[in-house]
């Protein structure tokens, strides 16, 4: 077997990773109870997901140029990911998205003056 | 101690291991049925060692980009990170974990390692109208 069937193996097995990763990290959408858990579920998909699709892609047509593409691409994508993550969370906190009832600690409650509104 | 790039090559390792396991553990959480969920979700005021504008934005992408933890805001004139961690049996341990994520990134950030000390006692908070425009 050439060095160019086994990387193409691996760059399915690596494609096919983050397409699971991006399912479960669907379901936990739907599952999870509040913004919060959601945000930390999707952030699986966002992160580990979105990465081994684009490793699997090198793999699967290997170049120097590809492999710096990659590399801008991952990291680009895991930056962004967690900005949008922090932003959309914070948002939530000020516009009264309270953690669901199972959160136990909510120490970030007493920057809050009251509670109102729905969630 | 080892020399500055040597440093920072260690802790993308250490990273990279820690982003792997927490990607597996809330996989496996959202894949458990509800009656025997694990979760036990929090916000925790985490104080921190953070000093210059990047290191503050660095530290909070970092524990947002690990699944499981996610930063919801600063404030850089108490010093604390607002964490909200997926699995937290108590307030210690995830300031424990955060604390160390922290060290580990201002030791490789850092050329000398300077002032890692943090705020022992956690402030006073009072609501953002009343103690004036501070975020």
């Amino acid at each position: 077997m050439a060095l160019a069937d086994i990387a193409d193996i691996l760059g399915l097995v690596f494609i096919f990773l983050g397409i699971a990763t991006i399912i479960i990290s669907a379901i936990g959408l739907f599952k999870l109870p509040d913004l919060y858990l959601r945000a930390s579920a999707v952030g699986t998909s966002a992160g580990l997901g979105v990465a081994s699709i684009v490793l699997g892609a090198l793999l699967m047509d290997f170049s120097g140029l590809n492999l710096i593409k990659a590399v801008i691409a991952i990291i680009a994508q895991l930056l962004t990911s967690a900005v949008g993550s922090m932003a959309i969370a914070r948002a939530g906190y000020l516009n009264n998205a309270l953690p669901a009832p199972i959160t136990h600690i909510d120490e970030l409650a007493l920057t809050r003056r009251e509670v109102s509104g729905g969630r | 101690m080892m020399s500055w790039p040597f440093r920072i090559i260690g802790f993308l390792f250490w990273y990279a291991k820690e982003f792997i396991t927490s990607n597996y553990t809330v996989t496996a959480e959202v894949l458990r049925l509800s009656g025997r969920s694990r979760m036990r979700p929090a916000i925790v005021a985490v104080p921190a060692a953070s000093r210059s504008d990047s290191e503050w934005t660095l530290i909070s992408a970092l524990i947002t980009l690990t699944p499981g933890t996610l930063t919801i805001t600063i404030s850089k004139e108490h010093k604390i990170l607002y964490v909200h961690g997926m699995f937290v049996e108590n307030r210690g341990q995830l300031v424990a974990e955060i604390q160390e994520m922290e060290d580990r990134m201002l030791r490789a950030m850092r050329r000398a390692p300077g002032d890692l000390t943090r705020p022992t006692e956690l402030p006073v908070v009072r609501p953002m109208d009343e103690a004036g425009e501070s975020r």
